[in-house]
């Protein structure tokens, strides 16, 4: 029978994971994606909040509506000659006063490539399952929570408003490009429609889902050696303690299921 | 000014930097050769190169003015022509544009006082296509005095009979006469993309320049109040107004 046992019911362990989560650093990562059909440079920083706490017997602890709170920069760059057709200025003719008529020729414009750079912040809910895994490493005894597969991300209204974001960031940018203000909301859709709320869970989901995917979630840590009480004297010495062995579990007793951890000591 | 993709979307007012949706003309009025060349904007002083000639005949028939396009292209900081010698009759116009995409600011410059320093003078013309919205006031750089102001407003598109109705109208130019000092009509209103043909009769040379890139307050253009950056504004009649004053 084990020395050591400790037990946290669900209320408890909402608490720990609160703590324990939110003691987690922010993370960022950047690199290149997919926005629709265009490439998009990005830069995200992202921190967790923890959700409802379910322990579900033998060993899963689950977290409903496990938050990822993010904040995205990204910037794509296009031909606007790619969405939009070429434009022509029509040959204008004008009758000079005893010369005659006075022409220019028709003139093409084919629209410039430009970038455009978003700045937005959201948040991200999942519902994630972390399996209890126990370690020995190094000397150090670990338990922690790990996710089990991939989460998958509920976007809702995010995408629409990321969207949003992109129409309103590439607005001022088209309006300063001379010819366009007449195609301005042409081209504002054009570019919304090419992204879609489609190329934009297809951009956010492979960005945002590694923040959880690869989820570990401490819960406790302890050198296997460790003292119990300090050394007084020459002639009495620092008391030190083995645990031989940690077991965590979930396990259902009576009306409630209970995060239990158990070990095994020696001297 | 639009420095989005190099050169392509440069849109300023000058005469003396001519870019995609500018022309300059010029009419020839005695026979005989003029050799010129077409170099990068303020490179007159620089290059004495005269690689293309226009070469003026005279003729006894008396036919009304013909006139005669020369589309540039450009490439690698230097500009060609189709050909480059132009024979034309006397009294004849040649009208000049490039239209590359990537072409910098360029000038047309010769030997004769027409195709020098950049001046616009008797029988020549500048044409310049708005691309955005807000009031131009524009002045001579060589301070002539000479002035005026182009107001541009939005066509507000909101339909595709909208976008009809304003295409229909860039087909229509806007004539400023300039006689001397004199601009005539010295305030016109135009929509966004549409065409000043700026006509100069008699004149020792001047320039169609964009107060704001003289750094010249808009009060020495002696018209209006309004600055050049680009304002949005309800559309308006392309007519020209009266001449507000004579300088």
């Amino acid at each position: 029978m084990a020395e050591i046992i400790a037990a946290l019911d669900e209320q408890g362990a909402n608490t720990m994971l609160d703590t324990v989560i939110g003691a987690i650093p922010a993370q960022s990562k950047s690199g290149s994606g997919n926005l629709g059909p265009f490439v998009a440079s990005y830069s995200v920083v992202a921190t967790l909040t923890s959700g409802d706490v379910d322990l579900i017997p033998p060993d899963i602890i689950r977290l409903v509506d496990l938050r990822v709170n993010w904040d995205l920069d990204l910037s794509f760059g296009f031909d606007l000659s790619s969405i939009l057709p070429d434009f022509c200025l029509p040959r204008v003719c004008i009758p000079i006063p005893c010369v005659g008529d006075v022409c220019t020729p028709r003139i093409c414009i084919d629209w410039p490539t430009i970038s455009i750079p978003v700045s937005f912040g959201d948040f991200v809910k999942a519902t994630g399952d972390f399996r209890l895994d126990i370690s020995l490493v190094g000397g150090i005894w670990k338990v922690q929570g790990v996710i089990v597969g991939i989460p998958n991300l509920q976007f809702g209204a995010t995408t629409a408003l990321l969207l949003a974001a992109i129409g309103a960031a590439v607005t001022p940018i088209l309006l300063v490009i001379p010819f366009i203000g007449p195609f301005l909301a042409i081209a504002v859709n054009a570019i919304l429609l090419a992204i879609g709320i489609a190329g934009v869970t297809g951009f956010l989901g492979p960005i945002l889902t590694p923040f959880i995917s690869g989820m570990k979630i401490p819960i406790y840590k302890q050198p296997k050696l460790f003292p119990i009480l300090p050394a007084e004297s020459p002639v009495d010495p620092q008391v030190d303690m083995t645990i031989d062995l940690i077991a965590a579990a979930v396990a259902h007793n009576g009306a409630e299921d209970e995060l239990v951890l158990t070990a095994d000591v020696s001297p | 000014m639009t420095r989005i993709g190099g050169f392509a979307m440069i849109n300023t007012l000058d005469s003396r930097a001519l870019q995609r949706t500018d022309c300059y003309g010029q009419r020839f009025m005695k026979a005989g050769d003029y050799k010129y060349n077409i170099v990068l904007a303020h490179g007159a002083l620089i290059s004495t190169d005269r690689p293309f000639v226009v070469s003026v005949m005279d003729t006894d028939t008396k036919s009304g003015m013909k006139q005669h396009d020369v589309q540039i292209k450009s490439g690698a900081g230097k500009f060609q022509v189709p050909n480059q010698k132009l024979i034309i009759n006397v009294g004849d116009m040649v009208m000049w544009n490039c239209s590359d995409r990537d072409a910098p600011p360029y000038a047309v410059v010769g030997d004769h006082e027409f195709f020098n320093r950049n001046r616009l003078v008797n029988e020549s013309g500048f044409s310049h296509a708005f691309g955005t919205a807000g009031d131009f006031h524009w002045v001579d750089a060589h301070g002539s005095g000479a002035a005026g102001i182009v107001r541009v407003s939005d066509p507000r598109c909101k339909s595709e009979e909208d976008i009809k109705r304003w295409q229909q109208r860039l087909a229509k130019g806007t004539l400023v006469t300039i006689s001397t000092e004199n601009v005539e009509p010295a305030e016109v209103e135009i929509v966004t993309g549409q065409t000043v043909f700026f006509i100069v009769t008699k004149c020792k040379g001047i320039s169609i320049t964009d107060a704001q890139l003289l750094n010249r307050s808009t009060d020495e253009t002696g018209i209006g109040k309004a600055g050049s950056a680009s304002r949005q504004k309800q559309p308006k009649s392309d007519k020209p107004r009266e001449k507000p004053k004579s300088k």
